[in-house]
Order: C-alpha cells, then structure tokens, then sequence
C-alpha cells in the first residue's frame, strides 16, 4: 500500500520547493502549520497531546517518521493541497496559500523534537 | 544708490543661506499606498509601484486580524482586527509579485492575494 500511495495516488513528485529552508521560513512553517495542521499533528508533527491520533484508521502518522519523510517535497504539497485519501488526511487548497503550504513543507524537513513543543491548546483545556 | 547698496548687501548676506538651503533639501515624502483587507481579499486586488521609489504599504482591517507578506519584496505586515499598519521600502527590482495575507483568518484565508506590479 506504501509503494502504491509513493508511486501512484500521490502526485507533483518533481516539483521543487521554491522556499530555502532558513531560521525564518522554518518559523513561517510552524505558524501556518499551527492554524491548520495542528489539530490532527501536534505542534511538533508528531501527534503529541493528540487524543485521537491512534484511534483513526488509518492512526495519524508521525509526519517524521520515514515513509512520510520518503515523499518529495512536491509530493507533501500535494498531499497538503488535495489532501490523501482513505486516510482522513483532508485537502486545503484555498484555505492555504501555496506560501504557507511550501513553507509548512519547509517545516516538515525540519521538525523539532517530539513533545518538545507541549500539546495543543485546543486540548489542554 | 542708496537703494542698490541695500539690495546687493541683502544678497549677499542672504547667498550662504540660500546655498545651506539647497544642500537641506529634503528627498521626495514616500508615496503611501493604502489597502484594505477584509475576508477574504484585498479590496484592490493590485497596485503598481515604481521601482527605486520609497513606498509606505498601508494595511487597514475592515473586520479580523489580517497580515500581507510579499516575500520576494521582503514585506511582511500584520494588523489587528479593525486596525491599521504600516510598512515602509523601496523596491529594487522590477516584475509580478504575489502577497498573501499571512495570519490566518479563516475559511478562504488561502485565496487572499495581491498582486504588486513593480515597474521600471
């Protein structure tokens, strides 16, 4: 299922990322990543303080671990934009700028730590 | 006689200062260039600068929180609900650049775009 979702359903494989990853297009990518991805991912993309991550099905992946890491850049932004079926991974075409999503791409390349960021807000009330 | 002794005294005594005053002429004020935001645009949708010409950008929300970031222009601003603010620059190059508003403000907060003409 992997190879099939690296090689067939996900798209946009050779397009480069126009944004280099410096200190600040990484902090541009944790804010945008905070108002939309946040929910399901955790702050750190790694479903820290996320109380359903392991009962969705398929669970939530760590967005640091290697078949997620495996995807070019031009492939996590078209996951980002068109979303990834039948996961529940859903699509953000008009609610993300293409800015914002190459920059949360950005991001992803350089994660920090798990649980280094503390759980969403949303959940420690 | 009299009279013209005057005039050239005045003159003269007047010339320093008018050369002092030459060398203090001030640059031309930066043309300001205001924009409205609300959800989800930009009221204009574009604006054409000049290139090598001082622009103050002014950002003014009609409703919730809002931001513009041209990144090819290093502009980034960001205002608060119903507020206004402001950025000053210069652009050095010439071409199409696409801003975004760069706080997120719901729904259709990814359609936000203006475009700045930047011409020679």
């Amino acid at each position: 299922m992997w190879a099939v979702k690296h090689h067939m359903f996900v798209g946009n494989k050779k397009q480069k990322n126009p944004i280099a990853a410096t200190t600040q297009t990484i902090a541009d990518g944790k804010d945008a990543f905070s108002h939309y991805c946040v929910a399901c991912h955790g702050l750190d993309g790694q479903n820290t303080g996320v109380p359903f991550a392991d009962r969705m099905s398929p669970p939530v992946p760590s967005l640091a671990s290697k078949p997620v890491q495996d995807y070019t850049d031009g492939q996590l932004k078209w996951i980002i934009d068109n979303g990834l079926w039948p996961s529940g991974m859903p699509g953000s075409k008009g609610i993300l700028s293409d800015d914002e999503v190459w920059s949360i791409v950005v991001y992803l390349r350089h994660l920090p730590p798990a649980g280094s960021q503390g759980e969403p807000e949303m959940y420690s009330h | 006689m009299l009279k013209v002794l005057c005039i050239s005294l005045l003159l003269v005594l007047a010339a320093p200062g008018l050369f002092i005053q030459a060398e203090n002429v001030a640059p031309p004020s930066p043309r300001r260039v205001e924009i409205t935001a609300h959800r989800w645009a930009f009221d204009s949708g574009a604006v054409t600068l000049k290139k090598g010409e001082p622009v103050i950008l002014v950002l003014k929300s009609l409703d919730v929180p809002h931001g513009l970031r041209i990144r090819e222009l290093g502009v980034e601003i960001k205002v608060p609900k119903g507020g206004t603010a402001e950025a000053r620059f210069t652009p050095e190059k010439t071409g199409d650049f696409i801003g975004h508003c760069s706080v997120f403000c719901g729904a259709g907060h990814g359609t936000m775009t203006l475009t700045v003409h930047v011409v020679g």
